[in-house]
């Protein structure tokens, strides 16, 4: 009996190895503990997160992996302490999806709270959800408005969407575009809606697309794309300005390299403002930062509360702006004179004050396809916007109801 | 304190807002050299055709670059050419008479052209600077018949500088394709086409500091486009296609990628018509490279589908993603009926949305839990049959 009962214990043991080699692996009070941190960051990003992650060596190891896919890959296994990561470095969008399977820690309960007032008050607006805060914010990003100075010199850019629009009759002709951007792109449209008071979706994850606001953005920004090309998906919009073919867009300040290889003088300024309304075209925020999983908070606690407070350093957030156009969320970043020389992050700091840190309940991963169905009806099917919006909040409304 | 701190943000703003409006993100600057160059007197309209060592051009076709009369030196040409384009030959005539290559060192250079060669010099042979380097871009032009000689006349709106000294203007050289064309400094915003000896022309023309084809009525109305309509006017082809049976009413969208001009106004595009061997046809523009094929009201479709232009093309769809495209018309046999594709709901292509997909690592894993658990199953069972037997054994 008692060489079954070890056969049996020889088993059990076999198996426990076979699942601890997963990617993560468990403290061990005789070695370095492993940290492993998911991403889908650009090699610039990465360099400079690793030159500091390897200064907490040789007592941790933190291994920056880079995950195609990441947010299916972490709703898949976020639950699996043997598949899943330690941290991930992420936008905020998902944090509500992660926070609702269970698989997050309060970022809280790893660094004192009093930290977090250094940063930007919208950075750890869109790091909370429910009222606890899930995310270390280490930079955001905002759309720009982005001009070629050939064509529309500093003195003529249009400071409201009037005058955007006068622009836009007066210099869209033979081909050439006075501005374009990616319209039928909810992203992108989000801007217009914001702006005029009007949501996607509301902080408690309520679709907003028939309310009087949003009809009254999308009815107003349908007549600015009626002056744009048909097609305006990425590629277009954006072989369109790097081409010399529009006077103006709106996009990511990733679009900016690009350009400026082109040879194109590129300005940057703030969005314009609606006359409606005397708000700005306010676009999404997406802050980028480090989620802990609460299998690492719990069974590497020391460890994790080492990265992250190595992420508290301005220093990090400085350099990732010099080498990425990455835009701060610590405010004393905005008083170095090497931030404040940089146009590109500064005009993201600006339009920072208006933009709309991107709602981060879950439902809005299914308001993407119908708000992109809604525009695709107005803008390019030419369909009553009313009965539309009316349309698609019917459609997102189903869509959640099927979630729960 | 918090009034201090208000104080403070409030100046930080103020001090940023002064620094964002708006601002310029300086593009990356050629470095150039002057290459002065004095050619025989029969030399006329001299060009230069520049290269590097790795083959790449300055200029997009013969006879390159027109040179410039230097107004203070007389027989003098000049050009400004990318310090990269160390090799050069200079011609003249229309590209009928030339020099050997002449390699230069990438620094401002003076060639004398004589009957017996060219020699390099890197010291000035001429007197006062090389005027300064202005970028420039081309006007085309074509005009009535009527209009013997066209000039352009150009300036910078509102400051009323000019490009030239006198109306009216520089004369627009004939081309070979029935354009004249002329150059005018990059800074210039309005134009006039004008002729007979100035005595007809067009009312201004406000233009951007591009390539640009202007058509002239003999009444002086034009019209203007910043791509050769030329090259534009290519005639219709006809799209055959083969779709899914049970896409219902299938429907043709088409558009130019990638200045995303459509043919249609509004989505699904236009129906296909019943053409021969099976064959759903629509005629389209010639200028068309990207196509859609859709049905059931446009909710399923294919994805972009990118065809040549100017040719009849034969495309079979099998799926939204799944389709083949031809030049010529491909024999389809009778019993290669195209299949029935499931239905799938119009997602248009966003950065944002993520697709559901197991990951390599996540199934691995999985799969290495399910051999886990089955091997204790195995072994629990295995030990219940020998306790089983022991115990039958010891009765």
């Amino acid at each position: 009996m008692k060489k079954i009962i070890s056969l049996i214990l020889l088993i059990v043991l076999v198996a426990g190895m076979q699942t601890g080699c997963g990617s993560t692996p468990q403290p061990d009070a005789s070695g370095p503990i492993t940290i492993t941190i998911w991403h889908d960051k650009e090699e610039a990003v990465v360099t400079v997160l690793q030159k500091y992650l390897d200064t907490l060596e040789p007592e941790i190891q933190v291994v920056l992996e880079n995950k195609s896919n990441l947010t299916e890959a972490l709703k898949m296994v976020g639950n699996n302490p043997s598949a899943a990561p330690d941290m991930y470095f992420f936008a905020h969008d998902k944090i509500g999806v992660y926070a609702e399977m269970g698989i997050l820690a309060p970022i809280t309960d790893l660094i004192p709270e009093e930290e977090l007032s250094l940063y930007m008050e919208n950075t750890i607006v869109a790091a909370t959800y429910k009222e606890t805060i899930y995310q270390l914010p280490i930079y955001y990003e905002t759309l720009l408005f982005i001009y070629n100075r050939l064509y529309m010199s500093d003195e003529v850019v249009p400071k409201t969407t009037e005058e955007l629009y006068a622009y836009m009759e007066e210099k869209t002709r033979g081909g050439h575009y006075g501005f374009v951007e990616q319209h039928s792109t909810p992203y992108y449209a989000a801007g217009w809606i914001n702006g005029y008071g009007g949501s996607i979706l509301d902080a408690d994850g309520e679709p907003k697309l028939n309310s009087e606001e949003t009809i009254e953005a999308l009815t107003y920004h349908k007549k600015f794309v009626d002056l744009m090309p048909g097609e305006t998906e990425y590629a277009t919009v954006n072989t369109l300005f790097r081409e010399g073919m529009a006077h103006s867009t709106i996009a990511g300040p990733w679009l900016i390299p690009t350009i400026r290889d082109a040879g194109i003088d590129v300005g940057v300024a703030a969005m314009p403002i609606i006359d409606d309304t005397e708000l700005p075209i306010s676009p999404y925020m997406g802050v980028q930062g480090i989620q802990v999983l609460k299998y690492a908070a719990e069974n590497k606690t020391e460890a994790v509360k080492s990265v992250l407070t190595l992420f508290l350093q301005e220093e990090i957030q400085v350099e990732l702006a010099l080498a990425s156009g990455c835009a701060p969320a610590k405010e004393a970043c905005y008083e170095l004179d090497s931030i404040m020389s940089d146009e590109v992050v500064m005009a993201m700091k600006e339009t920072a004050e208006h933009a709309i840190p991107m709602p981060n309940v879950p439902e809005l991963d299914v308001m993407w396809t119908v708000v992109g169905n809604l525009l695709t009806d107005i803008n390019m099917r030419g369909e009553d916007v009313s009965e539309s919006a009316t349309k698609a909040q019917n459609e997102a409304l189903q869509l959640i109801e099927n979630m729960q | 304190m918090k009034k201090i701190v208000r104080r403070i943000s409030l100046a930080i703003l103020t001090v940023m807002m002064v620094v964002l409006t708006p601002q310029a993100v300086s593009a990356v600057e050629e470095t150039r050299v002057a290459i002065n160059v004095q050619v025989p007197e029969d030399w006329t309209n001299p060009c230069v055709w520049a290269w590097d060592t790795d083959g790449n051009n300055a200029f997009s076709a013969w006879p390159g670059g027109e040179m410039e009369a230097n107004p203070s030196n007389d027989g003098w040409y000049y050009i400004w050419l990318p310090s990269w384009a160390t090799h050069v030959i200079v011609n003249a005539n229309e590209g009928s008479v030339q020099t050997d290559e002449l390699i230069l060192d990438g620094t401002n250079a003076w060639i004398t052209i004589t009957a017996d060669g060219a020699e390099i010099s890197y010291d000035a042979m001429t007197e006062g600077e090389t005027p300064a380097y202005v970028e420039k871009f081309t006007i085309y032009a074509k005009v009535d018949e009527t209009w013997e000689n066209p000039s352009l006349w150009a300036w910078l709106a509102p400051d009323g500088t000019n490009a030239f000294e006198s109306w009216p203007g520089a004369v627009i050289k004939a081309g070979e394709t029935g354009w004249y064309s002329v150059k005018a400094p990059i800074w210039v915003n309005s134009i006039i086409i004008n002729a007979n000896e100035g005595t007809v022309q067009t009312a201004d023309i406000t233009i951007d500091p591009a390539d640009v084809w202007v058509t002239v009525q003999a009444d002086g109305t034009f019209d203007f486009s910043y791509t050769d309509p030329d090259q534009a006017a290519v005639p219709n082809i006809t799209v055959s296609i083969m779709a899914p049976a049970d896409w219902a009413t299938p429907n043709l969208w088409a558009w130019s990628a990638p200045d995303g001009t459509n043919v249609y106004t509004t989505w699904p595009g236009e129906p296909l018509a019943e053409g021969e061997n099976g064959w759903l046809t629509k005629e389209i523009p010639g200028w068309v490279n990207s196509i859609i094929v859709n049905g059931n009201e446009g909710t399923v479709q294919t994805t972009d589908i990118a065809i040549d232009t100017g040719v009849n093309t034969w495309i079979v769809v099998t799926g939204p993603d799944a389709f083949e495209v031809y030049y010529e018309e491909p024999v389809i046999e009778a019993s290669a009926e195209v299949e029935e594709t499931p239905v799938v709901v119009e997602e248009p292509v966003q950065e944002e949305v993520e697709v559901m997909e197991e990951t390599p690592e996540s199934s691995s894993s999985n799969l290495l839990l399910y051999i886990v658990g089955g091997v204790i199953v195995v072994a629990l069972i295995a030990v219940a049959v020998v306790v089983i037997n022991k115990k039958r054994n010891n009765k």
